[in-house]
């Protein structure tokens, strides 16, 4: 189930920068690779997805609707309140005011990826399958990977996650009602799939003191936020939250390294979660 | 009700789109811009399809905006803090499972350093957990 290659063996706390951890694959292993590297995103999908078919078509969408909003839209959160405010009777520019907000977040995501995608012309169409799951993955595993697997590996990923998605809402239409009360500990436990991947994302990144706190922060803002009744504003007021205590942290300490006479601080080769040490 | 609908869709599904690939091509333009501005003696060191031709990666890396490299990670921590919240947030078991199936999840991969097993281990023993607390309960 794991591929061999997602992080080098045992490496200490201070892993070394991804980007020096390159994998070298034929365009079939990399295809492979994108595919074994989605599987808990499959899991993680499956289960909303058939939510979303059964809520939409409650909501008096048609199958084909359901299935075109899960292919063309791709964006769960989004596609949610779609089926909520229609349903509701909302004004419909109001309606794609409000879900294209939601989907705000992902302006961040594409820049990010840049460095380590090419000039092919199918990098800005594969950017259709560019959710928070895909970006979390790819944001770790492209820099591992030799610049010739890059494309294979988001194209297969992307594409299983996308196939998951459009398939669940699909199955999710057509028979979610009794697929729900059949298993309904199943729609329960896989979507769990999602933060366990999230955090197994996340660990790499806990390589000096700075950044452990930013993170432990972020995360703590994000569930307060939850908590308080935003999920969906939650995710990028905590990461603003964060990203602003890294800067407050970078500044008091290059202050402080400046009256010692060192001036570094905690430069650039920290922003992507890469210790000092990483560098030296 | 029926065509408006298709056309809100439509509306959604291209905003959607742009929201996701025009940044991309953004990027790309900036990348260009700063390796054409530093000169032309530095040539690429890796042309093959899957590389920026740009510049090499990590020095591309370096060029990302710095609020931009910094935020990325935190998204992925923001997501994992919303999405850890169990749905029956007032449930005491829930976060039970939850708090189990993150402790699981962060043991498996100090041992396996993996991507699938130790989200196959958080999912069976949040799943182990949420089935004894029915089965209990």
């Amino acid at each position: 189930m794991a591929a061999a290659h997602w992080l080098p063996p045992k490496p200490s706390i201070r892993a070394p920068p991804a980007s020096q951890v390159v994998t070298a694959l034929t365009r079939e292993q990399a295809w492979l690779s994108g595919l074994r590297d989605a599987i808990p995103l499959f899991g993680g999908y499956i289960p909303v997805a058939i939510s979303f078919g059964l809520v939409a078509t409650q909501a008096g969408f048609s199958f084909w609707q359901t299935v075109m909003v899960s292919t063309l839209i791709y964006a769960g959160a989004s596609q949610f309140l779609l089926v909520a405010m229609v349903a509701s009777g909302a004004p419909l520019w109001l309606i794609v005011v409000m879900t294209l907000l939601i989907n705000a977040r992902h302006m961040v995501y594409a820049p990010n990826l840049t460095p380590w995608l090419g000039r092919s012309r199918w990098w800005p169409w594969l950017m259709h399958g560019l959710t928070d799951q895909i970006f979390a993955l790819a944001h770790i595993r492209l820099p591992q990977l030799a610049p010739e697997a890059r494309l294979g590996w988001f194209a297969a990923a992307m594409l299983l996650a996308w196939a998951s998605w459009v398939g669940g809402s699909a199955l999710g239409a057509v028979a979610g009602a009794e697929l729900t009360a059949r298993w309904p500990l199943l729609g329960e436990i896989m979507p769990f799939a999602l933060p366990a991947l999230f955090l197994v994302l996340l660990l790499p990144r806990f390589t000096s003191r700075l950044w452990t706190l930013v993170v432990t922060v972020t995360i703590v803002l994000a569930i307060v936020l939850k908590l308080a009744g935003l999920p969906n504003a939650s995710i990028p007021l905590a990461a603003i939250g964060g990203a602003a205590l890294y800067q407050w942290v970078s500044q008091q300490t290059s202050r402080r390294s400046d009256r010692w006479g060192d001036g570094q601080g905690d430069k650039h080769g920290d922003r992507r979660g890469i210790g000092r040490h990483d560098n030296e | 009700m029926s065509d408006d609908l298709w056309l809100v869709i439509a509306l959604i599904a291209v905003g959607t789109f742009a929201i996701r690939a025009v940044p991309l091509l953004w990027m790309r333009r900036h990348l260009q811009r700063r390796h054409l501005a530093r000169g032309p003696q530095r040539m690429p060191a890796n042309e093959a399809e899957g590389a920026s031709d740009a510049t090499e990666p990590t020095e591309a890396a370096a060029s990302i905006p710095g609020w931009l490299s910094i935020l990325a990670p935190l998204m992925i921590a923001a997501m994992f803090g919303v999405s850890v919240v169990p749905a029956a947030i007032d449930s005491g078991s829930a976060w039970l499972a939850s708090i189990s199936g993150v402790v699981a999840t962060l043991l498996t991969w100090r041992r396996t350093r993996s991507l699938g097993w130790p989200v196959f281990t958080g999912v069976l023993v949040y799943g182990l957990v949420v089935v004894l607390d029915g089965v209990m309960f």
